[in-house]
C-alpha cells in the first residue's frame, strides 16, 4: 500500500499541492495580519514555498546529491543549477528582510506605529 | 426560497465545483508528468570534472556563475549599507542587554566551537556541502552570541570595513587577472589538476574565491547584526 | 517510504506555518516560523539538495528569525 506513494508522479503532485498550500497560508497571513513583523514573516513563508516547489519539482528519486566521489564520475546526479539559484535566492531574501526591518524600525522611531492600518501619512 | 437557503445551496455547489476542479487538476497532472526532461545541468556535470572540484554546486555558483555571485555580494553590501544608514544615528534605542551568568559562561564555551565550524564550512566548501555564504553567516552568528553576552563589547568599525574592502577588491582583482591571462573574466588560471580531485588544495581559484566571499558575507552580516543590536549607552 | 516522509513533512510544515500566521503573540509566531524553516530543511535533505538544506538552516531559519527578533525588541509586541 505504501508503494503508491513512491512513484514519481505521486511525489510530484504532493510537492505541487503542498507548496501551493504553503504559499496560500503565507498569502493569508499577508492579507489578514496587522503587525509589520508578521507581514515580513508571511512573505518569508511564501518564499519558502517557492523554494520547496523549485527544488522538489526538479529532483529524481534514483539520482544522488551532486557531490562527486572521483573525477569523471558516471553515476546519476541531480541537477545542480536549481540548487545554485535557490542558494542565491535565500541569501538575497535575508538581505532584503534586514533592510526592510531597518526601515520599519526607523519609521517606528519617527511615528510610533507598527500597525499597517494606521500607516496613512501619505494619504492626504 | 429564502436568501439564507439559496446562499447555503450556492456554498454547497461552490464546494462541489471546486472539489471537481481540483480532482480534474490532479488527474491532468498525473497524466502529464514529464519523465525524461533535457536538463541544463548535465552538460555542466561533464564540464565540472575538468575543474577538479567535488561539489558541483560550488562550481556553478563560483565559476560558471561567478559574475552573478559578484553582483549578489554587491546586493548584500548595499543592504548592509542601507541598514547602517537607517540605524547609524540611533540614539533612542531601548535594547539593554542584561545577560545572565549562564549566557556568559555558555558563550565562552560555545564561541570557539561555532567559529571553528563556520571556518570549516567556509574552507571545505568545494568538497562538502557548504561554502562562503553559510560559513560567513555562521561566523557572524558567533559574533552575535559574543555581542549579546558581553554588554561592553563592540566590533570596531575599522576592522569590519577593512575586511570587507579587502575581500571585495581581491574578488575583482582575481577576476581581472583571469581576464588578463586569458580572455575570460574569472578564468581558472591556477590550472587545476585532475589528480588532486577531492583534496583540500584542488580546484585552482574556486576555493580561494569562496573563502573571499565568506569573509565579505561575514563582515557584512556582522555589521548588520551589530547595528540592529545597538544599545542606547554606547552611542 | 520516501513518499510518506515527504507527505508527512509537508503536512507538518503547513500546520506549523498556519499556527505561526494566526498566533497573536509575535515572539511566539517568530519561534514557530523557525519551525517552518527547519521542516523545510528536512524536505530539502530528502530532495537530495544538501547545500540548500545547510543554507536554509543557517540563513533562512537561523539568522532571519534572529533579525526579526532583534527588530521586535525595538518595535514592541503591540500592533
Amino acid at each position: 500500500m505504501f508503494e503508491f506513494f513512491n512513484s514519481p508522479e505521486v511525489i510530484n503532485i504532493i510537492v505541487i499541492i503542498g507548496s501551493m498550500l504553503l504559499f496560500f497560508v503565507g498569502l493569508f497571513g499577508l492579507l489578514t495580519q496587522k503587525h509589520i513583523i508578521k507581514i515580513f514573516m508571511s512573505i518569508a513563508i511564501m518564499e519558502t514555498a517557492v523554494y520547496l516547489f523549485f527544488i522538489g519539482s526538479l529532483f529524481k528519486l534514483d539520482a544522488i546529491a551532486p557531490i562527486m566521489k572521483v573525477a569523471d564520475d558516471t553515476s546519476k546526479f541531480n541537477d545542480p543549477i536549481p540548487h545554485a539559484m535557490i542558494l542565491t535566492a535565500i541569501v538575497i531574501a535575508m538581505a532584503v528582510f534586514a533592510l526592510g526591518v531597518s526601515f520599519a524600525i526607523e519609521y517606528y522611531k519617527l511615528s510610533g506605529k507598527t500597525n499597517i492600518d494606521t500607516m496613512n501619512e501619505m494619504r492626504h | 426560497m429564502s436568501i439564507k437557503r439559496s446562499l447555503s445551496t450556492l456554498t454547497l455547489s461552490g464546494f462541489t465545483l471546486s472539489a471537481l476542479l481540483i480532482l480534474s487538476f490532479i488527474n491532468i497532472l498525473l497524466q502529464n508528468v514529464a519523465t525524461n526532461i533535457e536538463r541544463a545541468g548535465d552538460g555542466l556535470l561533464k564540464l565540472n570534472s575538468s575543474e577538479g572540484v567535488a561539489n558541483v554546486v560550488t562550481t556553478v555558483v563560483v565559476y560558471f556563475r561567478g559574475f552573478d555571485t559578484l553582483g549578489e555580494i554587491a546586493v548584500l553590501f548595499i543592504a548592509s549599507l542601507g541598514v547602517g544608514l537607517m540605524l547609524e544615528r540611533n540614539t533612542e534605542c531601548t535594547i539593554k542587554v542584561q545577560s545572565n551568568f549562564m549566557l556568559q559562561s555558555a558563550s565562552k564555551l560555545l564561541f570557539p566551537i561555532i567559529i571553528i565550524f563556520g571556518l570549516y564550512v567556509m574552507i571545505y566548501g568545494h568538497l562538502s556541502p557548504g561554502g562562503g555564504f553559510q560559513g560567513g553567516v555562521l561566523v557572524a552568528s558567533a559574533v552575535l552570541l559574543l555581542l549579546i553576552s558581553n554588554k561592553d563589547l563592540e566590533v570596531p568599525h575599522a576592522v569590519i570595513s577593512a575586511l570587507e574592502t579587502l575581500a571585495g577588491v581581491s574578488y575583482v582583482l582575481i577576476g581581472l587577472m583571469g581576464l588578463l591571462l586569458s580572455d575570460v573574466f574569472l578564468f581558472n588560471f591556477l590550472s587545476p589538476n585532475i589528480a588532486d580531485f577531492g583534496l583540500l588544495l584542488s580546484g585552482g581559484i574556486i576555493p580561494i574565491v569562496y573563502i573571499i566571499v565568506g569573509i565579505k558575507v561575514g563582515s557584512e552580516m556582522g555589521f548588520i547584526v551589530q547595528n540592529l543590536l545597538k544599545r542606547s549607552d554606547d552611542v | 517510504m520516501i513518499g510518506l516522509i515527504i507527505l508527512g513533512t509537508f503536512i507538518t510544515v503547513i500546520i506549523i506555518a498556519f499556527s505561526a500566521v494566526i498566533e497573536k503573540r509575535v515572539s511566539h509566531s517568530i519561534i514557530l516560523f523557525m519551525g517552518v524553516g527547519l521542516g523545510s530543511v528536512v524536505l530539502f535533505f530528502v530532495f537530495k539538495a544538501p547545500d540548500v538544506a545547510l543554507t536554509e538552516a543557517v540563513i533562512g531559519s537561523g539568522i532571519s528569525s534572529l533579525i526579526f527578533l532583534m527588530a521586535l525588541k525595538h518595535l514592541g509586541e503591540k500592533a
